[in-house]
């Protein structure tokens, strides 16, 4: 499935690239090191074909940051890193000071933090980029079985549309690789569409 | 929301002011608008003060730099943001009460910022402040409780030497590594001698103190933080002597049996002295030998016994060139 042409992907990986550098620069400054974040990639998925292979999360289980935006169109954005990926990542912005056993304490709302920068990152380049407003909720953590978070994701959403967006985070040399999910419904995808398109052709 | 009518707007500050969390709205501009009493106790800032302030004029150079960023996008994207603990730990220079004049420790804070739109034009913004010190100190609490039982699951009550369970762990992982590293590996078995003599004569209690003078005098004996004395049963004792040969760890064997002589605890039912001592074995893994570790455990055991039918009081070695599986069975 691939409705998209390749201008409009390539307009959504420089909008959300645009976010990654924003979220970068707030991660450098609570780690206090440099942090880069990029997005090399972007896909369209029908939901029901979204697995964990389909995501290559090779991890036994999975955490999830999740915000419900709503505006011009409704989404709800997702960020997954494997647990294991998780742990590392809390890890490295804590510092030396914790010690990796002890990370499982905050994980939660560590991880909390880092997927409300990222999403809020992309969601607010996008805003600024199309010209619109978007309202979000708090996010929200879970952490469990990849299989059973991703099945989760795709039948609470009941939306048909994922739009995956690849993340490469490094912190202090330390590189992940996570997702970061867009699910919609088919009128949202046409609306967020037509705002890229406008976007496209102002420029 | 929805409240009766004859409900007045004051009820929203009374609401305000009761609640047990910090609450500050500001506007697009970051002016104070609402400054609730726990701010104000918190801070020590009274709300008509703070009123129509910045939160950088009111509190000179004492926001954390991500704070201050997450305010201005929080103004600028209008999007929800939270600051934990984990990562901020104290954002804003607030303290537990009562705020005292000399130097205090800033309180433990979750951060919560949300924007709020007003008439659908102007955005404001809600600052959140939560007291996360009791769930820093549940997580203190919890922690030093699973220190404490996993010490209790692995240590024998009575004499504080590490327990059977801990050792059948402890060996078998110092084994495989000194399989892996080809280093070598030894163990020593020790009994008190003629303990079931001295309980009888003495009394259980007499002969729980000895357990606990020999584990003692064998922890006092041993320097390096890997080897580890075990109540392995009863009055037996193992030690693991990581990364050491035959020959020293004889010398150390040798050591605890006079350490335990040493302490002179008068045993007139001894046959072997007029005080309490040990018999010692002990067995070391040679790398390249074909012996796994229940073989080695059988040695030591075997060079145990053999010190207890030779006269007690001793030391006896064994190395795993000079036995193999096979052929201990016979000599156990």
């Amino acid at each position: 499935m691939n409705p998209l042409s390749e201008l409009q992907l390539d307009t959504l990986t420089e909008i959300f690239n645009i976010g990654a550098g924003r979220a970068a620069s707030s991660l450098s400054e609570i780690v206090g090191d440099q942090v880069k974040l990029s997005v090399p990639r972007v896909q369209l998925y029908k939901s029901s074909d979204i697995n964990a292979e389909v995501l290559s999360l090779n991890g036994l289980r999975v955490g999830a940051v999740k915000q419900s935006f709503s505006g011009p169109f409704d989404a709800d954005a997702m960020l997954l890193f494997t647990e294991e990926r998780a742990m590392e990542i809390v890890h490295d912005m804590m510092g030396s000071q914790v010690a990796i056993e002890d990370v499982a304490e905050f994980e939660q709302e560590a991880m909390c933090e880092l997927g409300n920068i990222i999403l809020n990152a992309c969601l607010s380049s996008m805003a600024d980029m199309l010209d619109l407003s978007l309202d979000s909720s708090l996010p929200i953590y879970s952490v469990g079985a990849t299989d059973l978070i991703l099945s989760q994701i795709v039948s609470e959403a009941d939306q048909p549309v994922m739009l995956v967006l690849h993340i490469d985070l490094a912190i202090e040399k330390h590189l992940s690789q996570g997702y970061l999910v867009f699910l919609l419904s088919s009128s949202s995808l046409r609306e967020l569409l037509a705002h890229i398109d406008r976007f496209i052709s102002r420029i | 929301m929805n409240f009766r009518p004859d409900y007045h707007t004051s009820i929203w500050e009374e609401i305000w002011d009761a609640v047990k969390l910090g609450l500050i709205l500001i506007d697009s501009e970051g002016k104070v608008l609402l400054w609730n009493d726990w701010v104000a106790e918190h801070s020590g800032i009274p709300a008509e003060f703070a009123s129509n302030n910045s939160l950088e004029s009111l509190f000179p150079g004492g926001l954390s730099a991500p704070f201050k960023t997450a305010i201005k996008n929080a103004l600028s994207h209008k999007l929800p943001i939270i600051l934990s603990n984990a990562l901020h730990r104290s954002p804003l220079p607030i303290y537990p009460l009562p705020i005292t004049q000399h130097e205090q420790k800033r309180m433990q804070q979750s951060i919560t910022i949300t924007p709020i739109c007003v008439s659908g034009k102007e955005h404001l913004c809600m600052i959140q402040i939560a007291d996360a010190s009791i769930s820093v100190k549940r997580e203190g609490v919890l922690k030093s409780h699973s220190e404490r039982l996993s010490k209790e699951a692995t240590t024998d009550g009575l004499t504080g030497a590490y327990n059977r369970r801990f050792f059948d762990e402890r060996f078998a992982a110092e084994f495989g590594r000194a399989q892996r590293q080809n280093i070598p590996l030894s163990l020593i078995m020790l009994d008190v001698d003629y303990f079931k003599r001295y309980n009888d004569h003495y009394g259980h209690p007499a002969g729980d103190k000895i357990l606990v003078a020999v584990v003692t005098a064998l922890k006092a004996q041993l320097n390096r933080p890997t080897d580890v004395v075990v109540r392995y049963g009863g009055e037996e004792f193992a030690v693991i002597l990581p990364d050491a040969e035959v020959d020293g760890g004889r010398i150390i064997a040798e050591k605890l049996r006079v350490a335990v002589a040493d302490l002179s605890i008068p045993h007139c039912e001894s046959k072997v002295a007029d005080h309490i001592t040990v018999s010692v074995g002990i067995a070391a893994y040679q790398p390249g030998t074909s012996c796994d570790a229940t073989c080695l455990l059988k040695a030591a055991d075997a060079a145990l016994y053999d010190a207890k039918h030779n006269g007690r009081n001793c030391v006896r070695h064994l190395t795993s060139a000079e036995f193999s599986p096979s052929g201990l069975a016979n000599e156990a």
